[in-house]
């Protein structure tokens, strides 16, 4: 047996979950961030965001009758056993008598009596641990927002409800950079860099230095994954296609799109080189299938990063401006390393040539401005600003595999606080860890 | 509710009642400052004679009044191992989001579970008989959770071994 | 989820997926724990298409004692290969070369079952030793019979974890199969207590045919002598298991022999839920103390919020 277990990471985001253990190079189960327990589901946006349970969850007996006895067959309520997670949830959600709840909005736990039962699951269904032996790495959103009363009442969670043996909570933004140690681009590994961070819902750009995020600094775009699904789904609607399901879109995103480094020269490009269009078979549970063809939108639904006004209305910068102007905005001592750390994380980053189109854009603007700053001091030379996007092959589960390397170094358990540290102090303990990865460390 | 449950509960209310008489008072002993006298223990003669409201052994109220500030603490009724653990856990719960209590105190006081704190501030902002109110259903509440807490794992337990033994049938 | 499962999860939805015909090669590499400090590595080293799973088990030297090589052989026999390194015991599977449709997916729940069969041995032994014990004490009387067969067989120790242990033993008339256990929170201990108890009681009241269950803080008869074995502490205890002839049928025995192996982890999983059960009754109940102590606050705040004539409200500054 191994001298030590390995620590489990998990990675809870708004739309998936992401769990494993550390030193494996993928997570072992990714599933939606969904639970489906008896009753009605919570609608809407929010449902019960006061942070006050949903009044579905809350098993009949606890505010019926407390008399003394008798009750006693109706009080064997096992209710709370009674739910699945992830992909069985959508599954049970699609039948009678369960309704479909997703614990994390905007990155931020709503619902703790789900999301404890979540993680319940989690650990004893699908990885099969025993929480007592095993160390485990957390990820907690970027925002600033997040405020440590979350951090407190998860502690409160995994100490007391499953008496974790350790526990590390981790910035995703900073795991997020670690990943990317893994690129031959990189040479030291600092925690020093902008994560470009771009999922289903939302792109957040934020800027780390040393380990520490820069709150004021990030900035979130209301473009991602969503709306380029959307997008696409649009462009085959206005062609007539056979079949522009969402699922077809988000298929045809996901195996034909990459970036180009100018979109004129690659309409021309399409006219000239025929087998650029491609087609795409869609079969039918019935037996019939259809063939969807596959022109512009193979470069034209990324673009929207690019340029942003050829899909919104109301968001037109693009992303190279956004990300320069979150390095601009902060402090001028660690610019230098934003600009040269540039790090991508998530599913909408892995366009092919994502990475090569950005660091062109933010070398111009870059470029730009120094000039520009040149002939205004009149005569003085600037030494030249570095700019590097760096991808690697971890960029679409950046978090976790940040998560997962720094988890498996040896040294990653004095960084955890231990149930008996918890026991001592009490939640307030885990406002504060030590930085992982960080200087002073191997 | 049993019988010496409601004469237990109108005796707390009532020396609340009374123990709430508070004003706003600065500090005697430091300039500027306004603190809570029955905390700071500075000055004798603004404290007044603490009183304890039993109704046995293992359940009583210690109020202790001053000027400015009036400390509440309670000794939950625990008759068993159990009963210990689940009272232990709900109050550390409950301290550990004192916040948005107000008058919660993070700490009780030697010997007794729970401590409330409530200053001339809060009955200030706060209408009196309500806060008496709360505290008078906090000690009933308190009561009932613990014994339906109780309740449901022996329930649980029960269902647990019977599931687990019942493949074996 | 009530019950566990028998099999790991990851193993089976992984060769699920790789065993649907048309699924493109991909190379895996996995180290993944289990229940009880049993370690998986799921790998493709020799290409892509064959998937070298390995186990490592704590106690393997002492299931091997027991007969861990022949179940296991038994059940795995053509796809087991040397032990890769640092592990215990190795099968690979050739994607090439897979069996039919149907014994595709007996293969899969085999697999899956790994750490159950490997945990399996002592059992299997212990019940084959009962059954030539009874053979052999029909012949006597009760009081005629030679003295190893009134007192059964020598006890099975299987240190599965670091300080809990298993023993079987094996009598003419039952298998009694002992836990240790050992709490190292107060809380779970108290539950832990609670829950037991109801272990102890499920028979008399419900389930007549269940096995019979005590619980000990000491050391039971049965262990008396055996090394390693504490008691009389308050964090260690014993949970006996005894299991009568009808559980010990040729045709029960693979789901009996599931079914106990899950014990611990089962009942510290109830223990966790539970109290994940009680925070969200804390966490009603605290909010609706906060409710009760909302109302102490006069209702004036509200009042400072205006509407606008086109519907829009503001707040007055006060």
């Amino acid at each position: 047996m191994a001298p030590q277990t390995p620590a489990v990471v998990m990675d809870n985001g708004t739309g998936y979950s992401k769990l494993g253990f550390a030193g494996n190079d993928s997570p072992s189960f990714v599933f939606p961030t969904a639970i489906a327990t008896k009753g009605a589901a919570t609608g809407g946006s929010g449902g019960s965001g006061s942070g006050r349970p949903a009044v579905a969850n809350k098993p009949s007996y606890l505010t019926g009758g407390a008399g003394p006895g008798g009750h006693l067959s109706m009080k064997r309520g096992t209710e709370d056993l009674d739910f699945f997670i992830g992909d069985e949830a959508l599954a049970a959600a699609a039948g009678p008598g369960y309704g479909i709840h997703y614990p994390i909005r905007h990155g931020q736990i709503e619902n703790w009596d789900h999301m404890e039962r979540f993680w319940s699951n989690s650990i004893f269904k699908y990885l099969r641990v025993e929480p007592e032996d095993h160390h485990f790495l957390l990820t907690e959103p970027t925002q600033p927002l997040n405020p440590p009363e979350n951090r407190e009442n998860t502690a409160e969670i995994f100490f007391e409800s499953f008496n974790c043996a350790g526990l590390y909570i981790a910035v995703q933004a900073v795991l997020a950079l670690a990943a990317s140690w893994t690129s031959s681009k990189v040479q030291d590994r600092s925690l020093t860099g902008t994560v470009i961070d771009s999922g289903e819902g939302v792109t957040h750009v934020i800027p780390v230095a040393e380990g520490y995020v820069i709150g004021s600094s990030i900035k979130s775009i209301p473009i991602a994954g969503r709306d380029i699904t959307y997008f696409v789904q649009s462009l085959l609607r206005d062609r007539g296609e056979p079949d522009s399901s969402l699922k077809t879109a988000e298929r045809i995103k996901e195996e034909f799109c990459y970036v180009s480094p100018d979109i004129v020269k690659e309409f021309s490009r399409f006219d000239r080189e025929p087998d650029r269009f491609a087609k795409y078979p869609v079969k039918y549970p019935n037996g019939k299938s259809v063939t969807v063809d596959v022109g512009y939108e193979r470069f034209l639904a990324p673009e929207i990063f690019f340029n942003p006004e050829i899909y919104s209305s109301d968001f037109l910068t693009p992303l190279p401006t956004i990300v320069d102007t979150v390095i601009q905005t902060s402090p001028i001592d660690v610019r230098r390393g934003l600009y040269k750390n540039i790090v991508l994380s998530g599913g909408s980053t892995l366009y092919k040539d994502f990475g090569r189109r950005l660091q062109r854009d933010i070398r111009h603007l870059v470029d730009a401005r120094i000039k520009a700053s040149e002939v205004r001091s009149g005569g003085a030379k600037s030494g030249g600003l570095d700019v590097q996007v760096i991808t690697h092959k971890r960029q679409r589960h950046g978090p976790w595999f940040g998560g997962s390397l720094l988890g498996q170094t040896p040294e990653f358990r004095s960084y955890c606080h231990t149930k008996a540290e918890y026991d001592e102090v009490g939640p307030s303990i885990v406002r504060r860890f030590a930085l992982l990865g960080g200087p002073g460390s191997t | 509710m049993s019988q010496s449950l409601r004469p237990y509960l109108q005796a707390v209310r009532a020396s609340l009642t009374a123990a709430l008489a508070l004003s706003n008072f600065a500090s005697q002993t430091s300039e500027r400052h306004n603190v809570p006298e029955i905390e700071a223990a500075s000055s004798p003669e603004v404290l007044l004679n603490p009183l304890t409201v039993a109704r046995n052994d293992n359940e009583k109220v210690l109020v202790e009044p001053s000027i400015n500030s009036v400390r509440i603490s309670i000794k939950i009724k625990q008759a068993d191992e159990i009963e210990h653990i689940l009272v232990h856990k709900f109050t550390r719960f409950l301290t550990q989001r004192a916040e948005a209590f107000f008058i919660l105190r993070r700490k009780p006081i030697k010997g007794y579970d729970i401590s409330f704190l409530i200053t001339n501030y809060h009955t200030e902002e706060m209408l009196k008989h309500k806060l008496v109110d709360f505290i008078i259903e906090f000690m009933e509440e308190v009561d009932k959770e613990v014994s339906e807490m109780k309740l449901f794992l022996n329930a649980r337990a029960r269902f647990v071994a019977e599931s687990f033994l019942t493949p074996f049938d | 989820m009530l019950l566990l499962d028998y099999q790991n999860v990851l193993i089976e939805s992984l060769l699920k997926d790789r065993f649907t015909p048309g699924a493109a090669p991909v190379s895996i590499d996995q180290v993944v724990s289990d229940f009880d400090g049993v370690t998986f590595h799921i790998s493709t080293q020799e290409g892509k298409t064959k998937i070298l799973v390995s186990i490592a088990v704590k106690c393997f030297p002492e299931l091997v004692k027991y007969g861990a090589q022949s179940v296991l052989e038994r059940e795995y026999g053509p796809y087991i290969v040397a032990p890769e390194q640092g592990y215990d015991f190795s099968l690979q599977i050739d994607l090439d070369n897979l069996p039919d449709e149907q014994a595709r997916d007996d293969l899969i729940r085999r697999i899956s079952l790994l750490k159950r069969n490997a945990m399996a041995a002592p059992f299997e032994s212990a019940f084959d030793e009962f059954e030539a014990l009874r053979e052999e004490a029909s012949k006597y009387t009760s009081e005629s019979a030679p003295q190893g067969i009134r007192e059964g067989g020598e006890v099975r120790a299987i240190h599965y974890r670091e300080e809990e242990a298993i023993y079987i033993k094996a009598s003419h008339d039952r298998v009694t199969v002992i836990f240790s256990t050992i709490f190292r929170d107060e809380t779970d201990r108290v539950f832990g207590k609670v829950f037991l108890q109801e272990f102890v009681d499920a028979r008399r009241r419900a389930i007549q045919n269940a096995p019979q269950v005590l619980f000990k803080n000491e050391a039971p008869l049965e262990l008396q002598g055996i090394p390693g074995v504490k008691s009389g502490k308050a964090d260690i205890g014993y949970i006996t298991f005894v299991l009568f002839p009808r559980h010990l049928q040729r045709q029960r025995r693979e789901d009996v022999i599931s079914h106990i192996q899950t014990f611990r982890d089962y009942f510290h999983y109830h223990i966790k839920a539970s109290k994940a059960y009680i925070h969200s009754r804390m966490r009603r109940r605290t909010a609706d103390f906060l409710q009760v102590l909302r109302r102490a606050r006069p209702e004036s705040e509200e009042k400072a919020e205006r509407k606008t004539a086109s519907g829009r409200t503001f707040k007055v500054q006060a």
